[in-house]
């Protein structure tokens, strides 16, 4: 383990100090020198998780497929999204649009006299126990995009967004990231005001997103897959997710649809939004049966998404 | 279709709730009291800030070997001790808090909240103000250095990074990163004197042993500003290194030493001529340092490598580098030298 530790340090360090850092200083944005530094690690943390995931996750859908596609051409387009999500592209983008507003906001408040109570103010044991406290993190940043994830299919607006995520028919462990860029943004806004309320740092936040995102990539998973009885109860499985992205099922349904959860089945659980009883729907949105384009590309799934947006598609 | 399901990845389920369980159960009710006894007993603790990963490396200075790390809040960037010397404060920006250590063990001794994320942090020589710079909200907070009370809070875009006070503690000079400007507050006042411009991304600030001149660590360039403070003015730049950044006086009241980040070097500077004596290299992104009181060994964070290194003075050897935590920052041991 130190062995690898040492090696990724060691990769990290070289990256950014024989390339990234000279660039920074010829170009005259050694102000970004720290954003960068943890932008470098960020992309070879992507690096690191894109391997993970196909390596773990794509024999999964090879031996146990949920369902049997005659090609795959649908999920290259996801592969794309994936590409720009994971290796930081998109979250560095939103980091850079968000930030100044974020902490232009904050600092009005500073002035106002008002700091905000982090999770280890409130349970001080917490600094001692980096683990239960990032456990403590996920458990509430969970809970806000169970409810952000319900109010994108309660709202026509944000549907209009959110259904290119569910539009594809094939879906696979690359669909977690095809959402539309203005869906990305709103997304981080939420994200930003969770860890303002909650003093979410922003090595913790990366932590957290990593961990979601890898079990996002597993629950999107062309996987017949379930965890048990039990295991289904705990933490998302691609059989629970599944489900979510049924026609018909899990986002058209009584109260705009069911299995909202990203982490933890709790949430659906506790806000009687849970099916556990699994169909093996195909999935997509019904529309799409009676011909409702949401486009093929990347730059057509956007454009459309505008579209949608403003009602003229 | 098939719903057969892989019963077996309920397995999974069960390991992360095991894994929660024994997260929680490890969890200590009291942070501190984590000192190493070795190198509490040597009284030699070298404290590094991990502001990477919330964490303090405790360093025994004999064996050079990291010998614990504590978890101490989010974003720990500067460190300096309370006036009396007693106490070692740690500025956590993200916590909005200070911790204070025992700075001879490291050991944990109390915590003060609501203070607004402070990165930088000093006293001002009169020990009547304790000033904390803001880099995120580009604010700077004026405290009474006795009761930690707030007395006033300035906007100061862009950036507030590192700080100086003149020797009759009337002015805070400060630099502001992101507009490459440096501001001086003046202390009795509570207002701002003056904004003067540097040079690209100004980052560490250093006023002379003759209270005449501030030194300015231009990290987006290659030297350090000078700046006359009394008539408002740049009045020259002494070339170091690319990325210039912080400063550290020698204790002699002579030299000072000033880090160049991109160049990976550090130089000394004579405070009098304003000439730079030597440059020697220190690989890895050198940020903080800390010299010992007989002058022998420089310690320095080398932050992009995650390691401390030692530097022997005389041979401007490399002695050690040892691993710590991600992105190490402030750095501290108690038998330094005068910082002068």
């Amino acid at each position: 383990m130190d062995t690898l530790i040492q090696i990724y340090t060691a990769t990290h360090g070289w990256l950014f100090e024989s390339l990234v850092l000279p660039a920074l200083y010829a170009l005259g944005f050694m102000d970004f020198a720290e954003l960068a530094f943890d932008a470098t690690e960020i992309f070879i943390l992507g690096v690191v998780q894109l391997v993970l995931i196909y390596v773990l996750l794509r024999p999964l859908e090879a031996w146990f497929p949920a369902e049997h596609w005659a090609d795959r051409k649908s999920v290259r387009t996801d592969v794309l999204y994936t590409m720009l999500h994971r290796l930081g592209i998109v979250p560095i983008g939103i980091y850079a649009l968000l930030t100044p507003v974020v902490d232009g906001a904050e600092a009005q408040l500073r002035l106002l006299g008002y700091i905000p109570y982090g999770l280890e103010e409130l349970l001080p044991w917490l600094v001692a126990s980096p683990i239960a406290a990032f456990l403590a993190y996920l458990v509430v940043l969970d809970f806000a995009d169970y409810w952000r994830h319900r109010l994108q299919h309660r709202w026509g607006v944000w549907w209009a967004l959110h259904s290119l995520h569910h539009s594809q028919r094939q879906m696979s462990l690359w669909t977690d990231d095809r959402n539309h860029l203005l869906d990305d943004v709103i997304g981080g806004l939420w994200f930003s005001a969770v860890a303002f309320v909650i003093g979410l740092g922003p090595a913790e936040f990366v932590a957290a997103m990593l961990t979601i995102r890898f079990v996002e990539s597993l629950s999107h998973a062309n996987v017949r897959l379930s965890f048990g009885r039990i295991g289904d109860r705990l933490l998302v499985s691609p059989r629970f997710h599944r489900t979510h992205h049924g026609v018909g099922i899990g986002h058209e349904g009584a109260r705009y649809g069911c299995n909202f959860a990203t982490l933890f089945p709790f949430w659906d659980m506790l806000f009687g939004t849970a099916n556990f009883a699994y169909r093996g729907t195909a999935t997509g949105i019904s529309d799409q049966l009676q011909g409702r384009d949401y486009g093929e590309s990347f730059l057509s799934q956007q454009w459309l998404g505008l579209k949608r947006l403003a009602g003229r598609a | 279709m098939s719903t057969r399901s892989v019963s077996a990845w309920r397995w999974v389920g069960w390991a992360c709730a095991l894994w929660a369980a024994f997260g929680l159960a490890s969890a200590q009710p009291q942070p501190g009291s984590q000192a190493p006894k070795s190198a509490a007993a040597a009284g030699a603790v070298a404290v590094v800030l991990n502001s990477g990963e919330g964490t303090v490396s405790l360093i025994d200075k004999v064996t050079r070997k990291e010998t614990a790390r504590v978890p101490i809040g989010k974003e720990p960037h500067h460190l300096m001790t309370t006036p009396d010397g007693r106490e070692l404060i740690v500025a956590n920006a993200v916590s909005n808090d200070l911790v204070f250590l025992d700075p001879v063990t490291g050991k944990v001794l109390r915590r003060l909240d609501r203070i607004s994320n402070p990165y930088h942090i000093g006293f001002s020589p009169d020990r009547r103000w304790f000033v904390t710079a803001s880099l995120r909200l580009s604010q700077t907070d004026i405290y009474d250095a006795n009761t930690f009370k707030l007395v006033k809070r300035f906007r100061n875009p862009k950036a507030p990074s590192h700080m100086a006070f003149s020797a009759d503690s009337s002015l805070v000079f400060i630099t502001l990163q992101d507009s490459n400007e440096v501001v001086a507050i003046d202390l009795n006042k509570q207002e701002i004197a003056w904004k003067l411009r540097v040079g690209p991304t100004p980052a560490g600030i250093w006023m002379t042993a003759d209270d005449r001149h501030l030194l300015v660590g231009i990290m987006g360039s290659d030297g350090a500003d000078v700046i006359d403070w009394r008539k408002r003015a740049v009045v020259g730049r002494i070339k170091t290194g690319e990325g210039a950044h912080a400063f550290l006086g020698m204790g002699d009241g002579q030299r000072v030493l000033i880090t160049n980040r991109v160049a990976n070097t550090i130089s000394v500077i004579d405070q009098t001529s304003l000439k730079v004596l030597e440059t020697f290299p220190v690989p890895g992104g050198p940020d903080c340092m800390e010299l010992t009181s007989d002058g022998r060994e420089l310690w320095v964070t080398t932050r992009w490598n995650r390691t401390v290194t030692v530097v022997d003075m005389q041979t401007k050897k490399i002695l050690s580098t040892i691993p710590v935590g991600r992105s190490p920052h402030g750095l501290f041991f108690a038998n330094h030298a005068p910082r002068r």
